[in-house]
């Protein structure tokens, strides 16, 4: 089915960001397809054709795009569609133990569905995230961060129930008027690097 | 920070009080990312000041600064500023760099989120003083929040009339657009990110033509990263001065630092340069919760450094860095500790960048994507052997500085570093297949 036939301002409104040239419109690609995908979690072979007939371009050209970056998919995935980051940080925090957990708990590998069809699971690379690792996107939504078992164990209860997934942003800066939080200093009242350097 | 306050001496600390945190100083405060409380902190002050001094003189000052791009590579703001050639007749563009996809870096994050105006101020005096009159926000997919604040925050400069024709009734034109990436670290190369932003594979282009003189469209840009563009707001805002009263020597500013690994609080802190990494680490992050074995100090493409006093009473600058073996980078330290092998540490990232690899040149596709990734999987399956570690050697002597963009000389970062400091590890690994160490069970309940 083609999906901007009747969504005509949403395309001007891409169209207007880029230069009004053969180039300007072959920059609302990404756009393009993130709407596509949005909407239905995939984008389907006759959208990409579609796609490429908007920006003046050929399938296989937007698939070449398509196929560079990890984001979009051609098949569906799951209603929700989990998306563990397995970098350094996360990894030292714990996302292989997060991964498999979840492995066992949904009872799929990277790639499937559950059967449900609510749950998908993928790994990916660092999210933008460290500070507040382990960490997973779900879906395009958003992040769930500092991860722990209880956690992952109720936002899965909750999904499983019906509920909408909200994101869980912790921002972890520390600033207090104007100024920023020294832990420490607090703790211990004092200066820690003037202190005897730990020893565990 | 009143502008009368310029110190005699220089601010190389935190615990300075005469520091004060500017980038991150509005974080925090309810709603900080609207335009009202944008402005009632004192917001597009900046902007007024640059019209009032003229483009010319505001690049003057991005010189005279001291500032360094904060993206990593750390070439001077102000010199690429001037670049841009002045009267071409030509559209000019500038690009915000927001693809923060380095890992270890979190910072531009947060910039966006909470206090997306000072990026956009930083953008519009960064475009009257370029010439341009038009900018693109290059976001990273996953950033959902960051590229709602942003495209709320233009929507409400639009609507106040400092984005638009004739801003401020200064006669200069200026618009900016988001433009979401799709996960693809490449896509943080300048050139890559073009490629991306014109739709096609990301893959990154020659230089030269140096993309002031064909950048985006063919046509002159200059592309900075998110806490660049921030920094140029309070640059404008209090003088070159006040800035380069903080910092070092050939180091100046201020420089978010971000921190996370096994750290009582990981997250961002904003310190002057030349702040040394005990007092990140332990006065700022409030110490490690574990033994810790190495540091990378400036995101994973900056060689690792060791665990030792020398290293973290290291001011962290560029030269003092550099000095160490190491590099800035982006300022996002990576603690590893004692306890997770250092050889699994380093495939990570290996498998990061292999991951990451474009595919455009040999060196890298083959190179890093291809053989590097599989010696580092047969080394932590226990499967290696001897004279792995002197082949994984030879290889990088093949590929660094043989590559077409920097993406394959970062993955060698991580290699050599731990080859180099941790070669018991690799040769332990080797001899009894199995690590020393575990991988992480820290996984909290
Ligand atoms: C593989 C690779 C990835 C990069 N990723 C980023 C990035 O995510 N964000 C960024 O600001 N710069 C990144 N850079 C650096 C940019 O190419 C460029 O130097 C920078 O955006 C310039 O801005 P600055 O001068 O303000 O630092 C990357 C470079 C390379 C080679
Ligand atoms: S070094 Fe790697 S990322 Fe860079 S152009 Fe070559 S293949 Fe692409
Ligand atoms: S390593 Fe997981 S978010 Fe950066």
């Amino acid at each position: 089915m083609l999906y901007f036939t009747d969504k005509q301002t949403q395309l001007a409104d891409i169209f207007s960001r880029y230069p009004h040239t053969e180039q300007g419109r072959r920059s609302a690609l990404m756009p393009l397809l993130r709407e596509v995908q949005n909407a239905l979690g995939h984008v389907p072979e006759e959208n990409i054709a579609e796609i490429a007939a908007l920006i003046g371009s050929t399938a296989t050209e937007v698939k070449s795009v398509m196929s560079f970056y990890s984001t979009y998919h051609t098949t569906p995935t799951g209603k929700w569609h989990l998306q563990v980051c397995a970098t350094l940080s996360c990894a030292i925090a714990g996302s292989d133990e997060l991964w498999d957990y979840l492995v066992d708990e949904l009872g799929i590998g990277a790639g499937e569905v559950t059967p449900d069809g609510l749950f998908s699971i993928q790994k990916v690379e660092c999210l933008g995230s460290c500070g507040t690792a382990p960490m997973i996107q779900v879906s395009d939504v958003g992040f769930s961060e500092c991860i722990t078992r209880r956690k992952m164990r109720t936002q899965l209860e909750q999904l499983r129930a019906g509920a909408n997934y909200l994101p869980d942003t912790v921002v972890p800066v520390f600033i207090q008027d104007g100024q920023q939080l020294n832990a420490l200093e607090q703790k211990i009242g004092g200066k820690y690097s003037e202190l005897e350097p730990l020893k565990f | 920070m009143p502008d009368t306050l310029i110190p005699p001496k220089p601010i190389t600390s935190a615990l300075d009080s005469r520091f004060k945190p500017s980038l991150y100083a509005r974080v925090g405060i309810p709603n900080s990312f609207s335009l009202e409380s944008y402005q009632a902190g004192g917001g597009y002050q900046a902007l007024r000041r640059a019209f009032a001094i003229g483009n010319d003189a505001v690049i003057d000052e991005m010189k005279k600064s001291g500032l360094r791009g904060r993206g990593g590579a750390g070439f001077p703001t102000g010199l690429k500023w001037s670049f841009m050639p002045l009267k071409d007749g030509k559209q000019h563009y500038v690009i915000c760099n927001a693809d923060e996809s380095e890992p270890g870096s979190f910072k531009d994050r947060y910039l966006m989120t909470e206090d997306p105006h000072q990026m956009l101020e930083g953008m519009i005096i960064a475009g009257f003083a370029m010439r341009a009159s038009m900018g693109y926000i290059y976001i990273r997919g996953e950033y959902v929040l960051a590229a709602e604040r942003v495209w709320a925050a233009i929507h409400d400069a639009r609507v106040a009339g400092l984005l638009g024709k004739n801003i401020l009734g200064s006669g200069f034109d200026f618009d900016l657009q988001v433009h979401r990436g799709a996960g693809a670290y490449i896509c943080g190369e300048e050139t890559a990110l073009m490629n991306s932003l014109e739709g096609l594979r990301a893959n990154p282009r020659l230089k030269p033509p140096f993309p002031a003189q064909a950048g985006i469209y063919g046509l002159p840009t200059t592309i900075n990263n998110v806490e660049s563009f921030c920094a140029a707001t309070q640059i404008i805002r209090y003088g070159w001065e006040w800035y380069s009263s903080m910092g070092t020597e050939k180091s100046k500013g201020n420089k978010l630092f971000q921190i996370s690994g096994p750290v009582q609080r990981p997250g961002v802190f904003e310190l002057p340069l030349g702040a040394t990494f005990r007092e990140m680490i332990f006065d700022f992050a409030g110490g490690p919760l574990e033994p810790i074995k190495a540091i990378i100090p400036g995101g994973s493409s900056t060689p690792m450094m060791p665990w030792t006093d020398t290293v973290l009473d290291a001011p962290m600058d560029y030269e003092s860095i550099t000095a160490q073996g190491s590099m800035l980078g982006t300022g996002g330290l990576i603690l590893i500790p004692q306890n997770y092998c250092i050889v699994n540490a380093t495939w990570n990232l290996v498998r990061f960048y292999a991951h990451e690899s474009c595919g455009k040149c040999t060196p890298c596709r083959e190179g890093i994507g291809g053989w590097m990734v599989k010696m580092y999987e047969k080394l932590v399956r226990g499967q290696g052997k001897p004279g792995d570690v002197e082949l994984i050697l030879d290889m990088s002597d093949n590929i660094g500085g043989k590559s077409f963009c920097a993406l394959a000389d970062a993955c060698l970062g991580p290699v050599l570093s731990s080859i180099k400091l941790f070669r018991s590890e690799y040769d332990y690994l080797i001899a009894n297949g199995k690590s020393q160490y575990g991988g992480s069970s820290r996984w909290a309940d």
